[in-house]
């Protein structure tokens, strides 16, 4: 039930992000532990085709359209969804399929002399802008919680 | 999250080292024996960073040192036959071998290796507030 109840909201889009965030944030830590590393490539989550996904994710949900098996909340909706009826999209991609990294194709600017391309600056910059939209997803969640708590408890 | 720390402090952990390394080059800057007492300059140092993939997730890795080796760079010779460790015989009679080992070289890779250690402590930071920040749902 908690799947319909979360429905009205968007904690599912919040929480994609939020693991996004979270995953993206251990490769870029991996990229600052190698910066010394000899002939380390820079490694990265395919974030353009994360925003695309979060496009078609958020398109689907406010068509209407049944979630798919990645926007379903724990096991126990899973099998709640399927009992109803097998109400969930088999054949989308899930965001499990964004969380590997990948090596980023070497910049034909930044190469340095130990053939690395891992650019300090560049990867602190990542780390900061992932860091806030981690934060913004996090606080925009919490407040959507208190909402569901007000409602729950029919009193301000 | 736990992951990203351990990732972190891999990284810290192999500065550290290389920084201990720099420190022990410096020290023995004008070392003309070795361990055992026995006249041989000391050779400088150096750390070998490799990827570490057993620290890790999501495909990111940390880093490990692959090993502490030694330059084998000529020494540098300086002529002081009084000194004990001067060498008697052949074409460097009189010479003492001093370790070859640049002060300016070794004080760039010290900056380079606490500029690397702060940007990691930077990350670790990170980790720390974005865990706090999952758990403030909680409260």
């Amino acid at each position: 039930m908690f799947a319909y109840l979360f429905q009205a909201t968007t904690i599912p889009t919040l929480e994609q992000v939020v693991r996004f965030t979270q995953a993206r944030h251990h490769v870029l830590a991996g990229n600052l532990a190698n910066i010394d590393t000899p002939g380390y490539q820079v490694r990265d989550l395919p974030v353009e085709e994360f925003r695309n996904y979060l496009r078609e994710f958020i398109a689907r949900r406010q068509s209407g359209l049944p979630p798919a098996g990645s926007e379903v909340l724990s096991p126990g909706d899973l099998a709640y969804l399927q009992h109803a009826g097998g109400a969930f999209l088999p054949g989308t991609k899930r965001l499990e399929h964004f969380l590997r990294a990948q090596t980023v194709e070497p910049s034909p600017t930044v190469l340095f002399h130990d053939w690395t391309n891992c650019s300090l600056e560049h990867q602190v910059t990542e780390m900061v802008k992932n860091h806030l939209l981690h934060n913004t997803a996090m606080a925009i969640m919490a407040s959507q919680f208190r909402q569901l708590q007000t409602a729950i408890a029919e009193h301000l | 999250m736990f992951a990203a720390l351990d990732i972190s402090a891999s990284a810290l952990v192999a500065q550290r080292l290389r920084l201990t390394t720099i420190s022990g080059n410096l020290a023995n800057m004008m070392t003309t024996r070795n361990e055992l007492g026995e006249p041989e300059p000391y050779q400088p140092r150096f750390v070998v960073f490799q990827v570490d993939p057993s620290v890790g997730a999501f495909g990111a890795s940390g880093v490990r040192v692959a090993g502490i080796e030694r330059d084998p760079v000529e020494p540098i010779y300086k002529y002081e036959p009084n000194h004990p460790d001067a060498i008697k015989t052949g074409p460097y009679a009189g010479f003492v071998a001093y370790p070859n080992i640049n002060m300016m070289t070794e004080f760039t890779d010290a900056l380079l290796a606490a500029r690397a250690y702060e940007a990691n402590l930077g990350a670790v930071e990170i980790t720390k507030d974005m865990t706090q920040q999952t758990l403030r749902i909680l409260a």
